[in-house]
């Protein structure tokens, strides 16, 4: 999932509004529900500690439990009486947490086996990319439903299950680098002195392919983030009452005959962060490859 | 011959893959608290009847022994039957709702075959022109917008502004079948599109740089006739690699577009299984959708040497 750009002074843009909303997304993401839960009235604050955080300060005699847009609600209520921003500010939270953990646990695990994938013995090289290719070919949300429907449902399954699915690509990714850089002069002469191979991994292949890789997991956390929003939309990924965007999809799918313009905004806030994702990442992309920046 | 023993690896990994998701799925019960015995018995029932039932069902033997048995019956399409309802056998629940899913995505894959491919030819012909960057601009959209971001756009203008199509699948239906299928089908397509488009495209682009082309065009062929016969032909060949995955992934991917406008198939049924705890069921759904998934794939690799000799000889 990449988005082309030839012209690298649209990319450089990209980069830069891309990174912008990011760096917006994580202060929202994590000062929203403060400054949520400080605006809240004392009675809002006696109510049950689980909800009270989303519930809004609300005239309490209303028929309809969804308060317009602009009110003591900044993006009005949703069907249960609760606040779309503090909402989507705790989805952001359940995204970021779920798409960072999900990179860092994928690129450890990718690191390791593509390097030992190039440099282990055949015995042990062989098998372990099969393995990967395997994996690789395999459909991410079909396997992530097959973990899930093994390890349970909720934030921590989904973790594990998106880091089942995200490490092929990347051991793929570092396998055909460390494969290329291995025969470098530079690496071979380091090797000629004598140096081990975990000397020539760590201090002289890895640092060479850190751009590549921070590159490249911007735009796999866009499919992590992409596909834990899916299975919380069906249901089986963070489950209610913890807010996650897919959540909210569905939620506001429930009521699109009533109320549609609850859709909007996290359909609109998934979207944005799976866009700007892609642009950061391509843009990382074309700086840390030259040939890309010229091309 | 290498052809032959490539095409064999090919088929012991598919098997080999096979066996892997029955052993996870197998997993999915004895990870799982409870097994077939409490569900079966019921919640009133006593620690000895449950025990008895164990012992008829066999859940006292060893897990290798279930799971030789597991993967015997499951060849053979028995799966037991479902927890919940009616307790209908998961081998009939399972088929009459594949054929929905079967339908939706074959329809979708003709579908964004048909708009993929013109459209890639269309902006390989206008190259950088604004066509090109027209569709290379909304294609970005279709293969980056989640389905069920689509999903309501296009359900909340065509069904409630516009009051053209129906909003979901129901049981009493006015209209004939396919009118509830129409946005299903779009939904799910557009990802395909997007990816064959830019598919298409750049393959395009690829071949009509080359020399056959430039004799074509100085021998005078009319530029039609040279996009298509000439041109299109040769680039067709990984378009075609890449409809065939996408069927795949159409096929085991309509999780959501199922859920969301409700339809009564293979992807709905498993989430609705796991949600439920229905064991049996997510069994049957999952090793069916993967065993579809491994076998297309395998239907690809068979097809490409046939189609392009250049890759029957460089096959090894």
């Amino acid at each position: 999932m990449k988005l082309k750009s030839k012209n690298p002074r649209k990319k450089r843009l990209g980069l830069i509004f891309g990174a912008a909303y990011l760096v917006l997304l994580l202060l929202f993401a994590i000062f929203g529900p403060m400054i949520r839960n400080a605006q809240l009235s004392d009675v809002a604050k006696g109510v049950d500690p689980d909800i009270r955080v989303y519930n809004a300060v609300l005239d309490p005699v209303s028929s309809s439990p969804f308060a317009p847009a602009g009110g003591a609600a900044i993006l009005g209520t949703d069907e249960l009486r609760r606040d779309i921003v503090a909402r989507l500010a705790e989805g952001a939270r359940v995204s970021l947490t779920v798409g960072l953990s999900v990179q860092l646990i994928a690129l450890l695990v990718g690191i390791t086996v593509g390097v030992l994938g190039v440099l282990a013995p055949k015995w042990i090289r062989n098998p372990l990319m099969r393995f990967t290719d395997g994996m690789f070919a395999f459909p991410d949300i079909l396997l992530a439903i097959l973990i899930v429907s093994v390890a349970g449902l909720g934030m921590g399954p989904v973790i594990f299950a998106l880091s089942v699915t995200a490490w092929p690509s990347i051991a793929r990714l570092v396998a055909s680098q460390v494969a290329t850089l291995k025969d470098r002069e530079y690496v071979v002469a380091a090797k000629a002195a004598g140096a081990s191979n975990f000397y020539l991994v760590t201090r002289h292949i890895l640092p060479q392919i850190t751009g590549i890789l921070l590159a490249y997991s911007m735009i796999d956390l866009a499919g992590t983030i992409l596909a834990e929003s899916t299975l919380s939309f069906l249901g089986i990924g963070v489950q209610e009452p913890q807010p996650s965007w897919g959540g909210m999809i569905n939620g506001a799918r429930l009521n699109m005959n009533s109320y549609p313009v609850l859709l909007i905004w996290p359909c609109a806030m998934l979207s944005m962060t799976i866009f700007a994702l892609n642009f950061v990442g391509d843009g990382l992309r074309a700086l840390a490859d030259p040939r890309d920046r010229s091309a | 011959m290498q052809l032959a023993r490539a095409l064999a690896t090919r088929f012991l990994l598919g098997l080999l893959s096979l066996l892997f998701i029955s052993f996870v799925t197998f997993l999915a019960d004895e990870i799982q608290p409870g097994d077939a015995a409490t569900v079966l018995a019921g919640e009133k029932a006593s620690a000895e009847t449950i025990e008895r039932l164990r012992e008829n069902l066999g859940l006292n033997r060893p897990w290798p022994i279930r799971y030789v048995e597991f993967v015997s019956k499951a060849v053979r399409g028995d799966f037991g039957t479902s927890y919940y309802g009616v307790k209908e056998p998961v081998g009939q629940l399972v088929g009459r709702n594949v054929t929905m899913t079967i339908t939706i995505a074959s329809c979708a894959i003709l579908l964004a075959s048909a708009i993929g491919i013109f459209l890639g030819t269309l902006a390989a012909v206008w190259q950088n022109k604004p066509p090109d960057q027209g569709i290379l601009f909304v294609s970005t959209f279709g293969v980056t917008l989640p389905n069920f971001v689509l999903a309501p756009i296009l359900a909340y203008f065509f069904a409630l502004q516009w009051d053209v199509l129906p909003l979901t699948w129901s049981v009493d239906r006015v209209a004939p079948d396919y009118y509830y299928l129409i946005l299903p089908v779009i939904v799910l397509a557009m990802r395909p599109t997007a990816l064959l488009t830019r598919l298409t495209r750049a393959s395009m682009v690829e071949t009509l740089r080359q020399e056959f082309i430039r004799t074509a065009i100085a021998k005078g062929v009319p530029p039609f006739r040279m996009y298509v016969k000439h041109a299109l032909r040769n680039a067709i060949l990984p378009v075609i690699t890449a409809i065939g995955t996408s069927f795949g992934f159409l096929l085991t991917g309509s999780f959501v577009v199922e859920t969301y406008f409700l339809l009564p198939g293979l992807g709905s049924t498993t989430i609705d299984a796991i949600r439920k705890g229905d064991i049996p069921v997510v069994q049957a759904c999952v090793m069916l959708t993967g065993a579809i998934f491994i076998v297309l794939n395998l239907f690809v690799d068979l097809i490409l040497p046939i189609l392009d000799p250049r890759i029957r000889e460089s096959q090894v």
